[in-house]
């Protein structure tokens, strides 16, 4: 026989003021195999606690239901508050009667009768609890980092100074990111790269770092704490371990395309290193524009070589290693403006550029030296427009979201404009100004004291008249039409997530939201944790953000990568999918929707009748499985339990409901 | 020229006998005689001269295809004589893993309906998947009227509805026909075999009728190959195809043409995981 407890929560006035607990625990005290039912003010509270474990000895408790705030909360602490006890911490169950009761009804009567279902069903449930041990499974002490940018570059030298192993994985050539091709940042107005090379540099040197730049994540399998990681490395053309970075072979090579590093504006050549400050600092072929790998002609870079170090037949590589923990840093990009804006020329007009495009305009190692000119006839604009939420805070055309860093950089902009253009207007068609940030609103009064001019509205037409862009748009404050004259129009596109986020984040098996952005786990509690245990994000793939706010995070998803990799071992969540594999059909509709891989198809002997065969059941990776749920309501013949959310326990829940 | 009743059961039955000959087969699966006329009952031809005793006419009624399930693990393969529906249903099977296509023989028969209702609707007189043929493919017609019956049922008020199927599942017996007819149904222990489990009462009440009517309803809504055996075998009469063409109308409603038992790689549509799939929710 059960011995069942039930404690009910005040918590305060939040559950006592819309619920009458007195009456609820007299109703449990009816309820059968309830053992005791009292109340008290806040059960999480030291002396709570103290009352609990009092009573449980008092009065033999073998279980116990706590009627209090969501179990997300709270069902932690009192687990935790059960291990000093003789009751295993799975022998509980939670009632929420504040979250989804007190709070969301206003009549007492009706409120207090939910609350006694609430424990009802709980009471009902906890009298099929069983006592659940967790396991240990060991972890390798190595971090994998994917994405090269300042997110994912803070957040390795963070793991690596703890003394742990950390590879970053970074698709393009060098790593540095976007941040690398900022000119000056806000409000401060450093150099962007003069702070971000350093790290680059300390990244590329730093003896527990390994860099495999040109490379992707080809597949991840196992689990937390045992990742095993197939990283996927394109053809560079040259050997890097003979290379010395001497740059003559981009010198020599003929071809000329736009550079990627550059926004476009500007050329590389096919053998290229993307930036003086590159890290690493040697050059790879682009395959899809050298002259010897599309045509087999050419191939100076070969003779040119000194050291021999150009190898036209490389090929992808493959390697596996094994991981403790995942960081995702995969960062942002722009919107592609023209397809949502073809009325702001849809990319006709050369001098309608992007922020970006901007940044290198402006900067001194810029394809310009840092002269701001337009890109169309090198000539320096007198009166520029900048618009901005071009892409973002649009929900007809564009993202519905803000993209926050845009006030900040627009306004960074108007200031070097005015500051490096003597008699320049600077015109900011803006919806909100929205400076919430340390020194922000400051720089955006001197930046309004400089002399740029703020209009309250959205452009809708630019087009061009002789040499100049017209830019119509409305002056929302005043109510009337605006046109600007402009020599070049910046445009403060939205940022969205990379393009591959949902292939990395389907093989990584966390998940992204409609705008594709990644979810970390809990929004204000666990927002670097991903709902993949040994998976963390940080940066711009979990939403817009600035600079300070991206290292910030970058710093907090290394302090939860070290406290994982601290223990030489973890403890496992026992409550997990099991199968009853005698009768299990093996149709393996459970493995297909498993969003973590943690069942797959096993064969196991078995009989038929007096014969000896070997049957095909599912089988529960105890480290993947994360205990959503999803196989046990696949399953038709009922043979996947949760454990602590058994059908049986589900079923009792219904039947108390219900009586 | 189509091949007459007669021919095609000739050739049948030279087909059984080739593949009882390759020493492969154990039995093959088709229909022989009873001392009813108009009745054919499921026969297993162990011998060549059993061959003889296979028929095709139109009364040629019961699906072949899930006797295979007999036994599970078979030593030798199975010949199944095999119309478009009992293709679909192995396909079905197939899917679902509980069979292995190395341990089927399939003869697949050109079929152009029985003397069973639901022929009149069928979109797949050719076998879809088979070893060998016989008789000339035929074009395959569409069944515009194929979720008229719902669309009209669906016009009532829930309170007609739930009047209606309160009528029905209180004559249903719980005898498990359907299921067992089903090829969807293919589970080793079936939930409502388990007892002590507390998923299906097995008394014989409003209730637990209607619980064991919406459970099978969506265990097999989005496999359902639409053989309509369910509703033929029924001792009672239920109108059980309505409930499923119901699921299969609101799934075509919501991802598009579907259709079970086809012969390509396409998961269930329920019963799937895909990285398109949204998750605002989360």
């Amino acid at each position: 026989m059960a011995r069942i407890g039930v404690f009910i929560c005040h918590c305060g006035t939040n559950i006592a003021a819309t619920v009458d607990v007195e009456a609820v625990a007299a109703a449990a005290r009816e309820f059968p195999n309830v053992a005791f039912a009292t109340t008290y003010k806040y059960m999480c509270s030291e002396p709570g606690q103290a009352m609990i474990k009092e009573s449980i000895e008092d009065y033999n408790l073998d279980r116990i239901v706590i009627a209090s705030c969501s179990p997300r909360m709270h069902e932690l602490t009192f687990r935790k508050m059960l291990k000093g006890t003789k009751i295993n911490p799975y022998m509980l169950e939670i009632a929420n009667i504040r979250e989804q009761c007190a709070w969301v009804h206003t009549d007492r009567a009706k409120a207090t009768e939910k609350a006694i279902d609430h424990v009802k069903m709980a009471v009902a449930k906890v009298g099929k609890d069983k006592p659940l041990t967790t396991s240990t499974i060991p972890i390798t002490k190595r971090a994998l980092v994917i994405g090269g940018g300042i997110a994912g570059i803070q957040a390795a030298l963070d793991i690596a100074d703890a003394g742990f192993d950390v590879t970053i994985v970074e698709k393009e050539p060098s790593i540095g990111g976007h941040m690398v091709m900022l000119d000056k940042t806000f409000p401060t107005m450093d150099c962007s790269a003069c702070i971000s090379t350093p790290k680059m540099v300390d990244a590329g040197a730093h003896p527990n770092i390994t860099l495999k730049t040109s490379c992707e994540v080809e597949k991840v399998e196992g689990y937390v704490g045992n990742f095993e990681v197939t990283i996927k490395e394109k053809a560079k053309y040259v050997n890097h371990d003979l290379c010395t970075g001497c740059g003559l072979c981009q010198t020599k090579c003929p071809t000329k395309v736009p550079s990627e590093f550059n926004q476009g504006i500007g050329t590389r050549p096919a053998i290229y290193i993307p930036f003086a400050q590159a890290v690493p600092s040697k050059p790879v072929i682009d395959p899809t524009c050298c002259l010897k790998l599309t045509k087999d002609k050419c191939g100076i870079c070969e003779k040119v070589c000194p050291l021999q170090a150009i190898n036209y037949k490389d090929e992808t590589k493959y390697t596996t290693e094994k991981y403790g923990a995942i960081v995702v840093a995969t960062g942002y990009e722009l919107v592609d403006w023209a397809k949502m804006y073809p009325e702001y020329g849809g990319g006709k007009y050369a001098d309608v550029i992007t922020g970006l495009q901007f940044e290198r305009l402006v900067n001194a190692s810029g394809p310009t030296e840092g002269h701001i000119v337009r890109p169309s006839d090198g000539k320096e604009p007198k009166d520029v427009v900048i618009v901005k939420c071009v892409g973002s805070r649009d929900q007809n055309k564009g993202k519905s979201y803000c993209s926050r860093a845009c006030c900040m950089y627009s306004a960074k902009h108007a200031h070097q404009i005015l500051d490096k253009i003597p008699g320049s207007n600077v015109y900011i068609f803006y919806m909100d100004v929205r400076t919430p940030g340390k020194g922000y609103e400051e720089f955006y009064d001197n930046t309004r004291a400089d002399g740029a001019q703020y209009i309250r509205g959205r452009v809708s037409k630019i087009f061009k008249e002789g040499d100049k862009l017209i830019c119509k748009g409305e002056d929302t404050l005043l109510g009337k039409q605006v046109t600007v004259e402009a020599d070049m129009v910046i445009l403060a596109t939205a940022m969205e997530p990379a393009a591959n986020i949902a292939d990395v984040a389907g093989k990584l098996g966390i998940s992204i939201d409609s705008d594709r952005w990644v979810t970390e786990a809990h929004p204000k509690l666990r927002p670097v944790e991903t709902q993949t245990g040994g998976v963390f994000l940080c940066g711009t793939c979990q939403g817009p953000k600035d600079i300070p706010d991206t290292v910030a995070q970058a710093g907090a998803a290394a302090a939860k990568v070290m406290a994982l990799l601290n223990h030489d071992e973890m403890e496992t969540s026992p409550m997990i999918s099991s199968v009853d594999q005698t009768k299990c059909s093996g149709c393996g509709y459970c493995v297909e929707v498993c969003p973590y891989k943690a069942i797959s198809l096993i064969q196991v002997p078995g009989r038929d009748g007096n014969r000896k065969v070997t049957k095909t059941v599912a089988d529960v990776n105890s480290g993947l499985c994360q205990g959503c749920g999803c196989c046990a309501a696949t399953c038709r013949t009922g043979c996947i339990d949760l454990k602590g959310y058994t059908n049986e326990q589900i079923l009792k829940e219904v039947d108390a409901l219900c009586q | 020229m189509a091949l007459s009743e007669k021919d095609i059961e000739l050739k049948i039955r030279e087909e059984a006998k080739k593949a009882l000959a390759t020493g492969e087969v154990s039995c093959v699966i088709g229909w022989t005689t009873t001392r009813f006329p108009d009745k054919m009952k499921p026969f297993f031809a162990e011998t060549e001269a059993e061959c003889d005793e296979l028929v095709w006419n139109k009364y040629c009624i019961n699906g072949t295809a899930k006797y295979a399930l007999d036994d599970r693990y078979p030593s030798k393969k199975f010949a199944i004589i095999a119309r478009g529906c009992d293709s679909r249903a192995i396909n079905r099977m197939l899917k679902d893993k509980q069979l292995l296509r190395e341990n089927l023989y399939i003869i697949g028969v050109v079929c152009d309906g029985k003397e069973n209702p639901i022929c009149e609707e069928c979109q797949h007189k050719n076998p879809l998947t088979y070893d060998v043929l016989i008789g000339e493919p035929v074009p395959e017609q569409i069944d515009e009227k194929r979720f008229a019956e719902v669309e009209a049922f669906e016009k009532l008020s829930p309170d007609e509805k739930y009047e209606y199927w309160a009528k029905q599942y209180d004559k249903c017996i719980h005898c498990y026909a359907c299921r067992n007819a089903c090829p969807a149904c293919n589970c080793v222990e079936c939930y409502a075999d388990q007892y002590r489990t507390g998923w299906q009462g097995k008394a014989s009440d409003r209730i637990q009728n209607q619980v064991y009517g919406l459970t099978r309803a969506f265990h097999v809504g989005d496999r359902c190959i639409e053989c309509g055996e369910c509703e033929r075998v029924c001792p009672m009469g239920l109108p059980i195809m309505r409930q499923t063409r119901k699921m299969l109308k609101d799934i075509n409603d919501l991802f598009g043409d579907y259709e079970c038992g086809m012969p390509d790689d396409a998961m269930p549509v329920l019963g799937g995981y895909t990285l398109a799939d949204p998750d605002e929710f989360m």
